[in-house]
């Protein structure tokens, strides 16, 4: 038996402001500097409040630098069928997201691309690897 | 709109909007005791259940909020984040006005509490103690992510969040609100019934934030919540927040819709297991 849930469809299509579960993102990240980086994952934090994943991003000169990539929470992404086994260690992901403000090596993603496959975006689809 | 409520399969309204698909593959645990429609679906537009005296509206269940899908093209750092929608009432509690600084905003603040709130928007909300893994007053907690879990007995409601694996009392046995309560983020609670709305007065609260916006709540704050089981399947809570502190007047928050969630359990969710945001979360103003 599939989980059911139920949900409510007012205002399905309306705009939506932009917020996260457990804090404001425009606190912490800067829309107008978005940023896109490909690497292999070098480390999961499956964890509540937000998920990061790091990943070594080369540079046009070979220099590499480890960016943390902060995400939704991990309840979420179950709920919807992810699993801490979706991604693993070594995985070459796209992310596109946005800088932090502090300047520090942080990201938040606005998509992950494992493959071709947009990772942590609606349904599993089965995925769990 | 609570007979919108429907079983979330696949709609052509989510997928046209491109916000969330699907649910939820957590556990495959039936719920027992549902109503079901001849077709075999469930009924959730069912009466509401009752205790076992036959009298008093069953609250109990596992609620979930709201939510609108989140909108991709609209939002500029993508909806990776709000997978299951964003809560309806929980950036804005008072209206549906989504906007920063609108002139229409309905909320009676006191001079001090607009120009709080003013600069609590300016500076994004990074000062939201939520952002802290503090927990939120209960009006706050309606509009949640996560779901939420009520127990209800004759002389109790009580109610576990997932959202920082917190509970909530709400004494149904008769006893008076404390003279001069210690502050709490939940604030202490008595509830009476009228009719089939369950009436919960709170006082006791520690000063805190009512929504993403920084609506304030301070410790003179007292509320009143008119809690409805509308059918089996849909919840709802209007609350007055009567707090004379920070506004000139009492004022009702906008009406927290809340749909039954079957087939599942809450989950774990710890906010310090690995919170990291905090030290980042500057605002408009860049590095600290």
């Amino acid at each position: 038996m599939r989980h059911i849930v139920v949900l409510w469809l007012v205002g399905l299509c309306l705009a939506s402001t932009p917020v996260r579960a457990h804090h404001s993102f425009l606190a912490e990240f800067d829309p107008s500097k978005p940023v896109t980086l490909t690497g292999p994952v070098t480390k999961i934090e499956w964890t509540n409040p937000h998920i990061f994943l790091h990943i070594d991003v080369k540079d046009e000169s070979g220099n590499v630098t480890n960016w943390a990539i902060e995400m939704g929470n991990p309840n979420s992404l179950i709920r919807l069928g992810w699993t801490r086994h979706a991604m693993k260690v070594g995985d070459v992901v796209t992310v596109d997201g946005s800088l932090a403000r502090d300047g520090s090596n942080l990201v938040n993603a606005r998509s992950v691309l494992l493959d071709g496959k947009k990772m942590f975006a609606g349904s599993s689809g089965g995925t769990t690897r | 709109m609570h007979t919108l409520a429907r079983i979330l399969t696949v709609t052509a309204g989510i997928i046209a909007c491109g916000g969330v698909t699907l649910p939820a593959q957590w556990r495959d645990v039936p719920t027992r005791g549902v109503p079901m429609t001849p077709a075999g679906t469930p009924n959730l537009e069912a009466p509401a259940p009752k205790l076992a005296n036959g009298k008093t509206p069953d609250l109990s269940g596992i609620w979930d909020a709201e939510k609108r899908p989140c909108d991709e093209a609209r939002a500029p750092l993508g909806c990776i984040d709000g997978q299951l929608g964003i809560p309806v009432g929980f950036r804005n509690i008072a209206s549906d006005l989504q906007d920063q600084k609108d002139p229409n905003d309905p909320t009676p603040f006191q001079p001090w509490a607009e120009a709080l709130i003013k600069q609590r928007m300016d500076d994004f909300g990074k000062d939201d103690p939520n952002a802290r893994c503090l927990p939120q007053p209960a009006p706050r907690m309606w509009p949640s992510f996560h779901p939420q879990k009520i127990i209800h007995t004759q002389d109790s409601v009580t109610i576990l969040h997932e959202f920082m694996r917190q509970y909530r009392q709400i004494f149904l046995d008769g006893r008076p609100l404390p003279k001069d309560p210690e502050p709490t983020f939940q604030g202490y609670s008595v509830g009476k019934w009228e009719g089939d709305t369950l009436v919960v007065e709170t006082i006791g609260y520690k000063e805190n934030w009512l929504d993403g916006q920084g609506r304030p709540l301070t410790e003179q704050a007292r509320t009143i919540e008119r809690i409805r089981r509308v059918n089996y399947g849909n919840l709802e809570v209007e609350t007055t927040i009567d707090d004379p502190k920070a506004y000139t007047k009492p004022w009702k928050t906008r009406t927290i819709k809340l749909a039954l969630l079957l087939n599942t359990d809450l989950l774990e969710y710890i906010c310090n297991e690995n919170e990291k945001s905090s030290p980042h979360m500057v605002g408009p103003g860049g590095a600290k």
